[in-house]
């Protein structure tokens, strides 16, 4: 009976999840005035088998692939709002994008180091912590209807230093399959191999799928649809041929974009599908997190929370006035960077089947991830509030 | 606050003030970015002057005071240029237009100013609705009842002005099939339309403006939405009617356009004005906002029918000796283009949306005309 029972709980375990997670999300919204995004990870971190909740680990199964779908899918979106031709404009930005990313990832790594992390992790952890997550950083955005220069400059460096830490990632994983394993030949294609293939397929599908729109013309009417397709299409590839889906989606909407099929505003967030997703991709990332890992590390956590928020201000608004902005919007920008979440999860999750089970030493890994969940969403709306970019509540 | 007195300025002068929309490249939808450009403007010298208006995704430039299309044009183009640049700096893009075809009036941001938040919280939803764009023509008036003179006389030839800058057919996502669905939005507004006809400043200021500032409607000019209206701080008179058509050179035409008319009007070549010309006047106005070129107006006085294009057609022929001792000959043969063969903006815009198939591509053809990367 209760073997039944237990069953049947396995199986709408998930939509159980994703239900309550909304409903966090919702109220969250309204009383505590949290973007959703932190609330779904808070409920999916607490519904964790690991915290004791209902949730198995859903590490590697059908949900991660979900979960890398949806991600895929603000990634397309984020890529398809990148405007190249404003980096060649805008030189400055440019500078400033590198600038955050490599200072950041030196200064995280000699935190690690002065607090006895080990070589390896310690450059994963670097790597990763590049990274701005575009998941958080576009929902807010979205969420809020904020637009100008901290708006755009933020979705901009976000996708920016994604680009930078997922290259770096792939650069430390080759060094350390090297490492490990001895073998120069699964170090190459584990880093260069993979990081030029997705890269190149995304490229292919941006030049092919905006020219099959073209040819359909009154057929493709719903130009959501092809692309949401499409970015299903690329991610299960990806992801069966151990390339990096994160990258190719990216590359895919940079590419679609410099095509100019304009998707319109109410297509925004993949309409209905993509808000089903992000609930998911949220409680999948919260529920990856074990309040253990995540305890023993928080001082690692703290450090690294706090440089990286430091290194990245510091950057964006030492460059402010030279791209054109404010000293304050400058400094804005760079707390709305602070978001990390889903996208070090994920890249983690796409590393696993090379068993190198490096960040598992890491506890700081995790804690620093939880710690962001909550606290990033809301950096990044407190940044476009002060910023002025947001819908005015009295106007709403 | 009583009305200040009227500055003389000298007749035929003209300065031109155009109210431009702010774009987001990305997905062309307008971008709340007034305040950005304005900061980055600030930094360094801007050929003429400008200023935030009510929404943030939009901002008005005006030019000096001048007295030929040549220069006028020159500084147009110039402080287009500047624009352009500053926009390139932030991922902004600049395009003219009447209205913008999709944007939703209530995701609009009203600009961090108090009077434009005091206006927000009078007109409620029409304040944001008015994210519309808009030329304004002034022409300096030696002396007040001159003013009121020019004002009145051309009421004849408002549609002209309507059909000749009409580049907002799409309004809210959809084609309204107007030619300037723009004027619609400002009609909503109480204190829009025409002025009282009072031809002497004295009358106008007893008769009028005293009673109605005493209603507590008004405080000053600034408040009256009129099609024309006196602006006596600057010693003008203003017109309002023109959206802001997609290039800087239409603007340009447009202004002189309205010199000359007024050169010809001060001469009295035409029968003097009445209050029974404004019998037709609404009609008119309809016919030039929702026909453009091929509407058709009654005349005033002797109520006959006439062709908008005929009648554009015919007054540019009036106006050749005065386009010659003004030096704007080659504005009015623009007009003439216009009037004769290429159409207004509104024709050029609705092109592209066939062609494009997208509204999204009207927007990027208006971005693309502003720059001058393509022609109407």
């Amino acid at each position: 009976m209760t073997e039944t029972l237990m069953g049947v709980l396995g199986q709408i375990a998930w939509p159980l999840a994703l239900a309550v997670a909304w409903l966090a999300g919702e109220f969250g919204h309204r009383w505590l005035a949290l973007p959703r995004i932190s609330s779904y990870g808070i409920a999916g971190f607490a519904m964790a088998a690991s915290q004791g909740g209902f949730l198995p680990d859903p590490a590697g199964g059908p949900v991660a692939l979900l979960a890398d779908v949806a991600f895929s899918l603000i990634l397309f979106e984020l890529g398809y709002r990148i405007n190249l031709g404003w980096l060649r404009a805008n030189p400055w930005l440019l500078v400033t994008g590198i600038a955050e990313a490599y200072l950041t990832f030196y200064v995280v790594f000699l935190i690690a180091q002065a607090l006895f992390v080990p070589l390896l992790p310690a450059l994963l952890l670097s790597a990763l912590a590049m990274s701005t997550s575009p998941a958080a950083v576009i929902r807010v955005v979205n969420e809020s209807r904020s637009s100008g220069q901290v708006t755009e400059r933020t979705l901009h460096l976000s996708a920016f230093n994604c680009v930078l830490a997922l290259v770096a990632f792939k650069a430390v994983v080759g060094y350390g399959v090297l490492f490990s394993a001895g073998s120069v030949f699964q170090a190459v294609w584990s880093s260069l191999v993979v990081v030029l293939v997705s890269a190149g397929l995304g490229a292919l599908f941006g030049a092919v799928v905006p020219g099959l729109l073209r040819f359909l013309g009154g057929l493709a009417r719903n130009a959501t649809v092809v692309f949401a397709l499409a970015v299903l299409l690329l991610t299960a590839l990806t992801d069966a041929l151990n390339f990096s889906p994160l990258l190719a989606a990216l590359a895919f909407g940079v590419v679609a974009r410099q095509r100019r099929v304009v998707l319109s505003q109410v297509q925004r967030n993949f309409g209905a599908l993509g808000d089903l997703l992000t609930v998911l991709l949220f409680v999948f990332v919260g529920a990856t997190l074990d309040w253990r890992q995540a305890f023993t590390g928080v001082q690692l956590a703290c450090a690294v929370v706090l440089g990286r928020m430091l290194v990245k201000t510091l950057a964006t608004t030492l460059f402010a006035r030279l791209s054109g902005v404010t000293w304050r919007k400058g400094m804005l920008t760079g707390l709305a960077m602070t978001p990390l979440s889903a996208f070090a999860i994920l890249l983690l999750e796409q590393t696993r089947y090379l068993k190198l089970d490096l960040l598992d030493e890491v506890a700081g890994v995790m804690a620093v991830i939880l710690l962001l969940e909550v606290l990033g969403p809301l950096m990044t709306r407190w940044a476009l509030v002060w910023a002025g970019e947001t819908q005015r509540r009295e106007e709403a | 606050m009583p009305l200040e007195p009227f500055k003389s300025a000298e007749a035929l002068t003209m300065g031109v003030e155009l109210e431009l929309q702010l774009v987001n490249p990305a997905d062309f939808d307008l971008s709340a970015s007034a305040s950005d450009m304005l900061h980055l403007l600030g930094r360094g010298r801007f050929p003429g002057d400008v200023k935030p208006e009510m929404t943030e995704s939009m901002i008005e430039v005006s030019t000096d005071v001048h007295v030929r299309h040549a220069a006028l044009l020159a500084q147009l183009e110039q402080m287009r240029d500047a624009l352009v640049a500053a926009g390139d700096r932030l991922n902004v893009a600049l395009c003219g237009g009447g209205t913008h075809p999709f944007q939703r009036w209530f995701h609009q941001r009203i600009f961090a100013r108090p009077r434009f938040h005091e206006l927000s919280t009078l007109y409620g939803y029409l304040a944001k609705q008015f994210t519309v764009f808009g030329q304004h023509v002034h022409i300096g008036c030696g002396s007040a009842d001159e003013a009121l003179f020019l004002l009145h006389a051309l009421n004849r030839y408002l549609p002209h002005f309507i059909a000749l800058s009409a580049s907002s057919p799409f309004f809210q996502g959809v084609d309204t099939l107007f030619d300037s669905a723009r004027l619609n939005s400002v009609f909503a507004f109480p204190l829009s339309g025409r002025a009282p006809f009072l031809l002497k400043w004295e009358d106008f200021e007893r008769d009028y403006f005293a009673k109605m500032e005493k209603t507590g409607v008004v405080k000053s000019m600034k408040d009256f939405y009129w099609d024309i209206r006196p602006k006596p701080e600057y010693g003008t008179i203003e017109l309002r009617v023109c959206d802001t058509p997609l290039t800087v050179a239409r603007a340009a035409a447009l202004a002189c356009y309205l010199q000359a008319l007024c050169r010809m009007l001060l001469e009295r070549a035409d029968a003097p004005p009445a209050e029974d010309d404004y019998l037709v006047y609404n009609y008119n106005r309809f016919q030039a906002c929702r026909f453009g070129l091929d509407g058709t107006l009654v005349h005033p006085k002797s109520n006959e029918p006439l062709s908008l294009r005929e009648d554009i057609l015919a007054t540019l022929r009036r106006l050749e000796p005065h386009a010659a001792a003004l030096e704007s000959r080659a504005a009015l043969e623009e007009i003439y283009r216009v009037a004769a063969g290429e159409g207004n903006h509104a024709g050029f815009l609705r092109r592209q949306h066939a062609e494009e198939g997208g509204i999204e591509g009207v927007v990027d053809a208006a971005v693309r005309c502003f720059r001058e990367e393509v022609r109407t």
